[in-house]
């Protein structure tokens, strides 16, 4: 028992203490794993959906598409999180478990920064190529499918990757509408045994130790599998 | 029946939510004035010919760019008044830990930006008998600036975002003022609308301008 009238004590750095919690923060990062993934594979497939929509003939699907990533790029994701967290069971008249609103606001917010991606990879394809296809007398839908789409996906992947390293990031905000994730359970453990030195520092490394060899994966990617495939 | 909309109680509250954005723009500012500086210099020290400067630089870098803000945030209202036994005022502290935060980020940025100094700039330095650091103040700290400019005010503009973050360790910020509103008045869905709608019109004129930069900038290059 340590009496907690003890200044000194308060400096001394235990991280044996953490040993004890390994389970419940293993728990609360398997969470953060499965929302991130989940959120991930959703938000990319609705963002490349968008950076299509995005680039369509109608002035009105333009706007309308454009408004929604400037606004979800705009505004403080813990904002939206809120407004999804609070609004949607208001707006829709229905209740909406924490779990789904979180998956609906990461997503959406995904997609907004993934449609960007797509668009600037869809955008780099150079204007000779579209030539060529002309020369060639591909029809459109030959061009997209078998010259543009291949390319641009591939350029996408780096910047993709980066994608879903801020949205692991940025995952930790859920735990301030309750979900226990790593974040959340990292807090109230440092919370409950009023060791946050520790607590949080184990969590800062946890995520650092996810997040840091997906950055390097990036750079992999970028350096060997691109310039042999993409360029 | 639907729901009734009322947006009429936030009127009483306008002092309110602008001292929140007050606070909110001060952080932001403030941040992004740290971030600039420091960020320079830790781009420089990344780049240094000297590994026992260059690695604790990229270690800094890696940390903050790989854990979360929220965390970041946290760790710093808690840990730091243990660690050196001082209070430091809140909105100071959040200034802090934004700012290092953004330093990390704009690091990266300008390095891509002093990379893009050419190389016989560097060589015409010598030449003009240069000091080292008139080479880097007034040759190529203007013309990395100038490239990273798209970046750094993007980076800028997510920090605006971050921002909001240190309402959960109750710094009283627009967001924070927002959440209290909202509880107080049982009226989440105006209040949070608005406040969202307050930030997105703080932040899409700089996004224009980055926008347009980039633009003029690729223009440029294909010219």
């Amino acid at each position: 028992m340590r009496p907690c009238y003890v200044e000194e004590n308060n400096m001394s750095f235990d991280l044996s203490v953490v040993a004890s919690y390994w389970l419940v923060l293993l728990k609360g990062l398997a969470l953060t794993l499965a929302l991130t993934s989940g959120c991930a594979v959703l938000g990319s497939l609705l963002g490349f959906v968008i950076s299509l929509l995005r680039m369509s003939p109608s002035r009105l699907v333009k706007t309308l598409t454009t408004l929604y990533v400037e606004f979800f790029r705009g505004t403080p994701l813990l904002i939206q999180l809120f407004w999804v967290f609070f609004c949607f069971p208001v707006v829709f008249r229905l209740p909406v478990p924490p779990y789904l609103s979180v998956i609906i606001s990461l997503t959406l917010y995904m997609a907004a920064i993934t449609c960007e991606t797509f668009r600037g990879a869809l955008k780099s394809i150079s204007g000779e190529q579209h030539d060529a296809c002309i020369a060639l007398g591909l029809t459109p839908q030959v061009k997209i499918v078998h010259v543009i789409f291949p390319q641009a996906l591939l350029r996408a992947i780096p910047p993709l990757l980066s994608n879903i390293i801020s949205l692991f990031k940025e995952s930790a905000l859920i735990s301030s509408v309750g979900v226990a994730d790593l974040m959340y359970v990292g807090q109230s453990i440092s919370n409950a045994t009023a060791q946050p030195l520790e607590f949080l520092t184990t969590v800062g490394i946890i995520y650092f130790a996810v997040a840091f060899p997906m950055t390097r994966l990036v750079g992999v990617v970028e350096s060997r599998f691109l310039r042999r495939f993409a360029y | 029946m639907g729901y009734q909309f009322d947006f009429g109680f936030l009127l009483g509250s306008v002092d309110a939510l602008l001292k929140g954005l007050k606070v909110t723009i001060e952080l932001a500012l403030a941040a992004n004035i740290m971030g600039l500086v420091l960020g320079f210099f830790l781009c420089l020290m990344v780049m240094s010919r000297w590994s026992i400067i260059r690695w604790p630089a990229q270690l800094f870098i890696e940390f903050f760019r790989c854990t979360p803000a929220l965390l970041q945030i946290v760790w710093f209202f808690y840990c730091i008044p243990m660690m050196v036994n001082v209070f430091i005022d809140p909105v100071l502290m959040g200034i802090l830990a934004l700012g290092l935060n953004l330093t990390a980020f704009n690091a990266e940025a300008y390095r891509a930006g002093v990379q893009a100094v050419p190389k016989e700039h560097l060589d015409a330095c010598v030449a003009l008998g240069l000091r080292p650091w008139q080479r880097t103040i007034f040759v190529v700290l203007p013309q990395a600036l100038r490239s990273a400019l798209p970046v750094l005010m993007t980076n800028g503009i997510g920090t605006l975002q971050q921002s909001a973050l240190v309402a959960i360790v109750a710094v009283a910020d627009l967001m924070y003022v927002a959440k209290s509103l909202a509880t107080q008045e049982y009226r989440p869905l105006e209040t949070y609308s608005v406040v969202a709608l307050i930030y997105f019109a703080l932040s899409l004129p700089v996004s224009r301008i980055a926008n347009l930069i980039e633009r003029r900038q690729d223009a440029a290059v294909l010219r």
